[in-house]
């Protein structure tokens, strides 16, 4: 066991060494490159077994991960933004294979426009495919979350891919302290991969991913997956507190942070939430009620942990680093839906932060704090809120100008 | 919390200064974070990259606004506002220069609340995009500024991030992190660590409702050609082709054409230099028939411009 | 060109007992599930196929499989990187001695021309340059046969489609996937046809004792899709060699053989005129222009066969 500066990528390929992968079908994009890099010249120079192959896309990558699954063999691939949705029918497809292996994404704002910086419309738009997603915070979050992946995602009662998301830029990027975990602690904790059914041999043949004909066959495998992800939620408790028993670190299914005695919480994913962990800490200090959730499974989706922790407070500002076109947080839709229907549900406000990476100030969660309280004081939550500025306003305004956009069809500002 | 940002050009090794001073920090029990800022990430181009340290676990990210520690390896970089080496300077901040000329001359000129130190510029290159050392020399100005981080500190982190350099690299930059380290002593422990945000008295964001637009307006379209012209890439440029008229064979094409920026222009057979977008490549010096462009030092150069 | 001694010298060489499993959904008479029986008969069970999405993804569906062997279904674009992820995975598997060698498996990729000529390009492609070694099985019926037979990359010139209906049908040409993988130099590549199972046969048996990326290409007389009674498809696979439409060749150590070269050639006519995809052609007028180009087009092919 050694404590280590790394970054969220050399983090992610320090999950995956220590997982003894046998396969990694790999594919170059910003920002998760760096991963398949770390792990090559692992490869390269001897100090991991295992086998790296560039395919010719994320399509094939996800393809190739699958089927090396299914032969029975221990998986490990990385993506991002649009490679992970170039490779979105494989994600679904191979899903309801039932073969098990672990898929890091490095969360990157989608395409049009295109940008490099983080926000979660990438791993939110692969939220029905079967995968069990769990988001990560910080550092040493994503190389602890690849191992209890692994086994989540070969446990009998579940035996599905697992997708593990680090923000671009904020994690992937960034080094922290990081303990790496040595290797025979992780065998004790994540034994060999007992393919047990799982394979293609001579001697026993198998036809896998055949069709079906029908709607009863074909509902019936679908929700078969879907029970398998439900039992997740179980599996996940036990393998994190089998985790926190061996390593110390706990990883919850929902951080909560200081919220037991509190009247607001600000609830949100991924590495930003750190930054609401500190204006809490502020809020604190400064006499507030203040607490933070923090799902880190999102699929299954915790919703008795977030039932348990969110009646009987008075509101709560859910902010979305995504958007769906259209109807808005994605978040705040499936916290509203758990909460439907409970006596003293709190009141729930929608924010909208983060896209592209957009930095969300101190001051701007102290201020979510003070619109919610004000909401939860009146019975009747505001309108949704994109985190916005004036100042960024006239950022854009003057872009638009030098884009040639006719002035006379620009608005105020 | 400690907040230090490092500022320079694409190539004098940023990334390395604040991995430096990151492991020095944790070397001495800090809990720490950096981070390289990748953008257009070329050289000579403005890049930054920044440390955050403290005793507790640290739950900031991002970009630092408000920091306790600038270092600007390149002086050259101070007046280009897309660098936003001032970002953020308050009456508690430390800015440190690495410069010729003296903490004086930049206090007047700058007018900002922020202690302003010098590291004198050694060494000086031709090219300030290969200046020497600068990312080690950075790092060592900066562990003293902080008065936390022991000289042994320094060493093993410098080891750490430089080792697979080999040996000999390793100690040209030790001994250069070093001599800054003591230049700094006098000044030791100048830096402290930054306040932490007030949730009980703070500025409230000047949040705007964002109202429809057409997508004539808010589609990410460019309704004009050229536009890219408005970038000053001259910024990047640390060395500046310049041409002796009275050697230069009115060729009319081969500086012009091999340009990879189309950079320069010729009329009537004579070839101008576009500095404000001439990146400093360089191609034009090598490709010349009878040699007639010479590189200089931008610094040098920009001194011997005549005022318009 | 390397002759490995072949056991298939004559008809009654051909293996007699048939791999393949009855009560699969392909219409009857179908060129293609010929051709791949034929094909399995050689290849034997000890194989995985990997199947792109076409015709015979239906071969297996829930809870029936005519194979032997195994089988996954993987998608239209990708299935030359299922193979990879399966060849790969059996290979760690035997370098780390978790699999005894008599559990290996020849990996076949099976493909109709919709995705081999199009989607599947660039997975094909890039197999091909990794060294992979497997087989890859085109049955080309010439368009998208499960969806209604509209036109694909590999659908020939004036050929009537569900998507090309009227007129003159597709204008353009039939694309050479044959070149493209030799422009790759894989390690085989042939085309053969169900109604020539000597020489399949044969083929097959080549690339099976060479290690890498290896294409047979089959021509699939398609009832359905090219109109015409199903009791023809041997008649019309022969007529298609007779005429020289389909060469029937391979290429190995570097160099293209033609494998049958058919003398005197049949006019193309004959082919074309009993499939009613060409019947535009013949009624209700003759078209003697777009019938002298198009034998015109294969004597060009055939003046200078070699390259």
């Amino acid at each position: 066991m050694s404590r280590v500066l790394l970054t969220g990528n050399g983090a992610a390929a320090w999950g995956a060494r220590l997982a003894r992968v046998d396969y990694v079908p790999a594919f170059p994009i910003t920002p998760q490159t760096e991963i398949i890099e770390s792990l090559a010249s692992w490869i390269d120079g001897g100090e991991m077994r295992g086998r790296l192959v560039t395919l010719e896309s994320e399509h094939s990558m996800l393809t190739a991960a699958g089927a090396a699954a299914a032969t029975g063999v221990r998986v490990f691939s990385a993506t991002s933004s649009q490679g992970l949705l170039y490779a979105m029918e494989m994600l679904y497809t191979v899903a309801g294979w039932r073969t098990p292996f672990v898929l890091v994404n490095v969360s990157r704002g989608l395409s049009a426009p295109i940008t490099l910086e983080p926000d979660h419309n990438d791993v939110l738009a692969a939220r029905d495919s079967g995968f069990l997603q769990i988001h990560c915070a910080d550092c040493q979050e994503v190389l602890d979350s690849v191992l209890i992946a692994y086994r989540l995602a070969e446990d009998s009662r579940v035996r599905q891919p697992v997708l593990v998301n680090l923000d671009g830029f904020y994690l992937s990027f960034t080094r922290e302290p990081v303990t790496v975990p040595g290797p025979d602690e992780v065998d004790d904790f994540l034994p060999a991969f007992d393919a047990e059914s799982i394979a293609f041999r001579a001697s026993a043949p198998e036809s896998q991913a055949v069709a079906v004909l029908g709607g009863g066959p074909y509902s019936y495998f679908r929700y078969e997956t879907h029970l398998a992800l439900l039992n997740g939620l179980t599996v996940y408790d036990e393998v994190a507190a089998d985790f926190a028993e061996r390593f110390g670190r706990a990883h919850p299914a929902v951080e909560a942070y200081r919220c037991d005695d509190a009247e607001i919480v600000l609830l949100m994913m991924g590495s930003f939430a750190t930054k609401a962990r500190a204006a809490v800490d502020n809020l604190r200090d400064a006499g507030q009620r203040v607490g933070l959730l923090r799902p880190r499974l999102l699929r299954p989706f915790p919703a008795h942990s977030l039932v348990a922790q969110l009646v009987g407070k008075r509101g709560v500002a859910v902010i979305d680093q995504n958007i769906s076109m259209g109807k808005g947080g994605v978040l705040h839709a499936e916290v509203a839906s758990v909460l439907y229907g409970h006596k003293d549900a709190p009141l729930l406000v929608s924010f909208v932060g983060g896209l592209g990476g957009r930095d969300i100030s101190p001051e701007e969660f102290f201020e979510m704090v003070k619109v919610v309280a004000a909401a939860a004081q009146r019975g009747e939550a505001p309108p949704p809120r994109l985190l916005y500025t004036e100042d960024e306003l006239r950022e854009i305004r003057k872009l638009q100008t030098l884009a040639h956009v006719e002035r006379n069809s620009l608005g105020e500002g | 919390m400690y907040r230090i940002r490092f500022h320079g050009r694409g190539g004098q090794g940023m990334k390395t200064a604040s991995r430096i001073l990151g492991s020095a920090l944790f070397a001495e029990g800090f809990e720490v974070q950096d981070a390289p800022r990748y953008g257009a990430e070329r050289r000579g181009a403005p890049i930054f990259a920044y440390v955050r340290a403290d005793r507790r676990p640290i739950n900031e990210r991002g970009i630092i606004r408000r920091p306790d520690l600038v270092v600007v390896a390149d002086d050259t970089l101070i007046p280009v506002p897309a660098a936003g080496v001032l970002a953020g300077l308050d009456a508690y901040s430390v800015l440190l220069i690495h410069s010729h000329e003296s903490a004086d001359t930049w206090r007047r000129r700058l007018n900002t609340p922020a202690r302003v130190l010098v590291l004198p510029l050694i060494e000086e290159s031709a090219d300030r995009a290969d200046l020497p050392y600068v990312g080690a020399v950075c790092a060592g100005a900066a562990a003293c500024l902080l008065g936390v981080i022991s000289e042994d500190a320094l060493a093993t982190a410098l080891r750490d991030e430089l080792g697979p350099l080999g040996e000999a690299v390793v100690q040209r930059n030790l001994d250069k992190a070093l001599a800054a380290y003591r230049q700094m002593v006098e000044v030791c422990g100048v830096v402290t660590e930054g306040r932490e945000a007030n949730a009980a008295d703070y500025t409230p964001p000047e949040w705007i409702s964002l109202a429809f637009e057409g997508a004539n307006v808010s589609a990410p379209v460019i309704h004009a050609g050229l536009t890219s012209s408005a970038v000053k890439t001259g910024l990047w440029r640390t060395l500046r082709p310049v041409i002796d008229y009275d050697r230069c064979g009115r060729c009319w094409w081969v500086c012009s054409s091999l340009c990879p920026d189309g950079a320069i222009q010729v009329e009537e057979g004579r070839p101008t230099i576009d500095y404000d977008h001439c990146k400093g490549c360089l191609v034009c010096v090598a490709v010349c028939p009878p040699h007639a462009i010479e590189a200089q030092p931008e610094r040098t150069a920009e001194s011997l411009e005549t005022p318009k | 060109m390397s002759d490995v001694e072949t056991r298939f010298h004559r008809f009654k060489d051909l293996p007699s007992t048939q791999l393949l499993g009855t009560g699969t959904p392909m219409c009857a008479g179908c060129g293609g599930l010929q051709a791949l029986h034929e094909i399995y008969d050689v290849l034997g069970e000890k194989t995985v196929f990997v199947n792109a999405a076409g015709c015979m993804t239906l071969l297996s569906v829930y809870p029936f499989t005519p194979f032997r062997g195994s089988w996954l279904y993987t998608a239209m674009a990708s299935a030359p990187a299922g193979a990879q992820g399966v060849r790969d995975a059996l290979d760690i598997l035997l370098e780390q001695e978790r699999m005894p060698p008599e559990e290996d498996l020849r990996v076949v990729v099976l493909t109709g021309d919709g995705a081999a000529y199009g989607m599947g390009l660039s997975a094909t492609s890039g197999a091909i340059e990794r060294g992979l070694d497997f087989l890859y099985i085109v049955y080309d019926n010439e368009g998208y046969g499960n969806t209604g037979q509209q036109y694909s990359g590999a659908t020939p010139h004036a050929a009537r489609t569900a998507t090309s209906r009227m007129g003159g049908g597709f204008r353009g040409d039939k694309k050479d996937l044959f070149d493209i993988w030799v422009a790759h130099r894989p390690a085989y590549a042939a085309t053969v046809i169900g109604a020539e199972p000597l020489d399949l046969a044969r083929k097959v048996e080549r690339a099976m004792a060479i290690k890498g990326p290896k294409l047979i290409l089959a021509l699939a007389p398609c009832p359905t899709g090219w109109d015409f009674d199903p009791k023809l498809t041997v008649d019309i696979g022969r007529l298609a060699v007779r005429t020289g439409i389909w060469p029937l060749k391979e290429y190995v150590d570097g160099r293209v053989v033609h494998s049958k070269t058919p003398h005197p050639r049949k006019p193309v006519k004959e082919y074309l005129s009993l499939q009613g995809r060409f019947a535009h052609l013949f009624e209700p007028q003759r078209n003697a222009a777009e019938l002298t180009r198009m034998q015109a087009k294969v004597d060009e092919y055939w003046a200078d066969p070699a390259t």
